[in-house]
Order: C-alpha cells, then structure tokens, then sequence
C-alpha cells in the first residue's frame, strides 16, 4: 500500500463510523472502489460509485463493486428524491469545476452527505505559499499549477462559511491533523490536515 | 476516492484456441406457442457448445447472437476455414470467457436461417418453406425457446449471459423472463427500447427486400429469392454498425485499384463502394431475406417499458447482477441508451455496473478485440465463482 492509502484508512474508518449498517450508499468519485469495497465488507451497505474514468470502472468491477461510469450531476438527477441513505463525496469536491450543484443534487437524492477534503488552509500550504509566493507542492498537491489537480482547493473556513451561506445543517465534523490521524481540535483550519463533514438537509 | 492502488495482474498462461467444433440440432417436438399466438408444431435450435459441463451442471455461459449472427462463435468447423466463429477472440481457453471454467452455449434464434427453424424451414403442411407463413418472432420468444434448450442439456443454472446489440436484448429478456436461472447479465451496444431510429432503419432494410420483385410476398425458391433487396438492406445496416471516424480512416477517399480519378462514371471507384457492396454480395450467399424481415421485427418490437408498464416494472424480478457496456461512437445503441438500462436497475434496487468504452469503431465496437474490455469481461465473470 502506498503512503498515502495507508494515511486514508483514518478517513475511511471516520466514514465507516457514520455509515447505518446496510444502508443504500453512493459513492460520488467512487474511484477503484476502495471506499465502498470496505463499507460492504464492515457495514454490509448496499453501495454503487460513480465515476468518469474505464480503468476506475474496471477496477471496480475487479473487486466486486458496483459502479456507472458517467457524470455524477446525470446520475443523480435520474433518482428520485432520497432514493440514497447516504451519499458520500470523499476527497471529490475539490476536484469539481463546480461543486455548489453536486452538494445540492447529493442532498436532494440523499438523506445524509459525508464530504471528506484535504485543507487547503493547512499551515504547511501557507507557509509554502508565504515563503515561495507559489503554489505549494507536496503529497497532495503533486501536479504544477498548470495541470493543476485538485481543480478547486477547498480550505475548512471555505466550507464552514459555504454551508451557513446555504443553510447545511452540519450534523457531524471531524477535523485531523497533518498526518490525517490525530483529532485536531484547536484551529482547524491553519492546524488541520483533513476535514470530514456530515451534511443534512 | 482517487487514490490508484495498484492490482496486480493474475498469471495467466496464454489463451488457447477452441479448435475444431461441430454443431447440434435440439430438437424439440411439442407444440410452442409465440407470443403472437401462432403455434408451431415444434422447432430445431442449432447450437455448439465450448468446454466441459461440470458435474453439478452450473459453469454454463450463454452467448446471444446479433441479427446476423450465429451459433457458430467460436472455434472452427474445418481445418480448412478462413475464418473462426464470430466471437472466437473472446471465447476459448484462458481467455476472457474461458472455456477452461465455462461450459459455453450458443443457439442460432429461432427465425433464424442458420439451421434454427425459421421461414426458410420446410413447412410440413405444405412441403414448401414457410415464408411468411412462419410465426412473428419476439425476442422473448427467442429466449423461451433457448431456455428448452438449456433444460434439454440439463442446465441448473447460466453463470453468465452475454450478448451485444440484438444479443443484448436477449440478455435482458433473460434476466426478466428467468430470473431465478441467470446469476449474471452482460449486456453491450444494446437497448432495452428499440428507438424510432433504429426502427427507421430496419424498415429501410424491409423495404429494399420486399420491393424486389424476386420476393415473390416472400414465396421464393431456396437459393433465390430478393437477393438484390437483401444485399442493399445489408449495405446500408452495415453502414449503421460504423461511425464517420472508423470509416474515414479505413477508406477515406481512397480509389479502387486503377479507378480513374477524373472518370465520370457510376463503376465502383471507392474503396468503401467496394467494400459495402462486398458486404452485400457475401451476405446473401449466407442469410435467407425472410428471416432479415423476422429478426428486424423482433427488433422493432423490443421495447421492455411498454411491455411490462415501466422499465423498473419490468427488471422488478431480475436476480442477476448486470454489467453492461456502452461505447462512445456507437450511434446505432448509443451510450445513453444503454447508460439507461442500468440506471433502471439501479432504480429499481438490483446490482448493476455501467462501463463505457472510448472507441471509434461505431455499433460494432462490441465485437472488436479490446484488452480493456476483455480484462472487465473475465473480472465481472468471474468475481465469486468456482
């Protein structure tokens, strides 16, 4: 496993915690299917993923998750109103041109929404900026600005302030600590590496 | 989830060939009602079958053939053959349906010409073929009748069905019509509702066939008959089974042999004239005109909504997990078509996966040998069997 996936199962467990035991999930973003692959063997959830990419499709189909592979917007829209228990977007939305819409449609279609980002507001990043006047560069932002993933960096003072902008109700947070383990519980937002939240409408 | 954890691949030994096959005729001599209400006295399925039936009789996999397809998907019948069954790149042993694992089936549909009672069969009541005389044919009744056939061979289940296009439909006509007796689904380049398009160009296909004049309201002679109409009903369906991109890079303007460029005639000077009308000439040769009218009508009649209220209404009984697989250029089933099937199941609480493949290849995307769709085909196969 890599450094990074071994730095996820904190997340992934913090998920898993909040999941109801064979519930109906959709994961937005599902990946190779990691994430639900663990829900179904911890929580016996009844999970689907969305995602664009063939090889992340395949690698689902491999581990004997169901997946679309498709927009996450189109899958949505063709469910009816809480048709999902829960709906999850780990480590998504900063990848979204636009992600207002998907919160939104995710909280139409699902009863619950646990969103997990990378803080962008991390003081590592702010240093990094400060020092370099540059985008910063490490494990979680590897590409140069130019090709730059993720496509919209999202910071916890960002989301707190998105969510009582739109009226979220914030049922459950959790904030970690650079090595995305330790509870973090003094300034999140310049001392937390990762951030997980349970949205309701 | 982005994070790429590496699989590794399984060892493999490198696939076989099924080698030399030999078809079968299941024939089945009790009255079968079709859809239509019209009663045959019996039918023939021709088939073949690949790999060993275990013991318990559950490691069969079922292939569903195209309009002009046949039982004959893999394998060869001579060793003199220029060519293996239609699907031979997919079926054999150690590949992606692995005929090591799989006991495989395949049946001509009946309505079919390749052996399978259709119109072209002998009539008994009148010692002539039947011509249109034969029953409408359905896709369910296509599945009914292979459904004897998998209780004649004493099947207790099919691990797997799989078919593309018209075989796609089959497929979930199966699922819906056997739910207990299919464990999986793998539909591709198909529809569970046969558009207005599609429609358009069947009737196209029809009409080039019985404007004919040899159609004779379809009393011809074995061996004769709208061969013309057939060969031009063939050309343009296998037009709809390309896409601009594919055709333009195999063909482009490209001349035929020592075509004048500058000559100002109606000869063949294209390579894709020369090609379509290749296609037509060797079709008629090997499909009876009647059954093209069937099976384009079976097609036509396909629409799973309409036939049992609403497409979840429909998939209601489906037990089996479903794959199914889209292609982009595909614009005769196009990806949305299919994307809707398994946004149905979902909808409707079953398993159900949606893949689509980046291909320029058109409608028969579905038949070209592509490791990516190979590799998804065996993963979703066999995830959890023996």
């Amino acid at each position: 496993m890599s450094k990074l996936a071994v730095k996820r199962t904190v997340d992934m467990q913090i998920i898993g915690d909040w999941v109801e035991p064979r519930s109906r999930v959709l994961d937005l973003g599902c990946g190779r299917g990691v994430l639900l692959d663990y829900l179904i063997q911890h929580k016996q959830v009844n999970g689907i993923g969305v995602d664009l990419d063939f090889e992340k499709i395949a690698a689902c189909v491999h581990r004997g998750v169901t997946a679309y592979q498709g927009d996450m917007l189109a899958f949505m829209r063709a469910f009816p109103d809480g048709y999902f228990d829960r709906v999850i977007c780990s480590r998504t939305l900063e990848e979204l041109p636009s992600p207002a819409p998907v919160i939104a449609e995710a909280l139409r279609v699902g009863r619950a929404l646990a969103v997990g980002f990378v803080n962008h507001g991390y003081w590592k990043n702010r240093l990094a900026a400060c020092l370099h006047g540059r985008k910063p560069r490490n494990a979680v932002y590897t590409t140069a600005w130019h090709d730059s993933r993720p496509a919209n960096p999202v910071s916890i003072a960002d989301f707190e302030h998105f969510c009582a902008e739109k009226n979220l109700r914030i049922v459950r947070r959790s904030h970690l600590r650079g090595d995305w383990k330790t509870p973090c519980h003094v300034a999140p937002n310049l001392f937390a590496g990762y951030a997980l939240y349970e949205l309701a409408r | 989830m982005n994070d790429a954890e590496d699989i590794a691949p399984p060892a493999r030994s490198e696939p076989g060939e099924v080698g030399l096959v030999e078809p079968h005729d299941f024939v089945h001599r009790t009255p079968f009602t079709f859809e239509s209400g019209q009663v045959l006295p019996g039918f023939t399925l021709r088939y073949e079958t690949y790999g060993r039936l275990n013991a318990a009789r559950d490691n069969a996999i079922l292939i569903l053939h195209a309009l002009s397809g046949d039982h004959h998907c893999a394998g060869i019948h001579a060793l003199s053959d220029r060519k293996p069954g239609w699907w031979n790149n997919l079926i054999g042993p150690g590949k992606a349906v692995d005929t090591n694992k799989f006991f495989v089936l395949c049946a001509n549909v009946l309505g079919g010409c390749q052996g399978s009672s259709g119109p072209s069969s002998l009539n008994p009541g009148t010692g002539q073929p039947y011509g249109i005389a034969f029953p409408f044919v359905t896709v369910r009744d296509m599945v009914r009748a292979q459904k004897l056939l998998c209780d004649h061979l004493g099947l207790t289940c099919l691990q797997g069905v799989i078919g593309g296009s018209m075989g796609g439909m089959q497929v979930l006509q199966w699922g819906i019509e056997f739910p207990g007796f299919v464990r999986r689904m793998l539909a591709m380049a198909t529809t569970a509702r046969e558009s207005a398009q599609g429609i358009a160009f069947n009737e196209v296909g029809r009409q080039a066939i019985m404007q004919d004049p040899e159609w004779h309201g379809g009393a011809y002679a074995k061996g004769g008959g709208p061969r013309v109409g057939l060969a031009i009903a063939r050309m343009m369906a296998h037009i709809t089974y390309l896409s601009d991109a594919s055709m333009d890079q195999k063909f482009g303007r490209k001349k035929k042999g020592k075509a004048d460029n500058a000559a100002y005639t109606f000869d063949v000077q294209f390579e894709v004239e020369s090609y379509l009308r290749h296609q037509g000439a060797s079709f008629i040769n090997r499909f009876d005109a009647n059954s093209y009218l069937y099976i384009t009508r079976a097609i036509d009649h396909f629409d799973l909504a309409a036939a049992y209220g609403s497409l979840e209404q429909a998939f209601a009984p489906v037990q089996a997990e479903t794959l199914v697989v889209g292609f982009t250029s595909d614009w005769l089933f196009p990806p949305a078509q299919n994307r809707e099937i398994a946004l149905a199941l979902l909808r409707a609480g079953k398993r159900a996966t949606y893949a689509e493949l980046d291909t320029d290849l058109g409608h028969d995307s579905f038949l070209l040998e592509s490791p990516l769709l190979y590799n998804l085909v065996r993963d979703f196969l066999e995830r959890g069997s023996a």
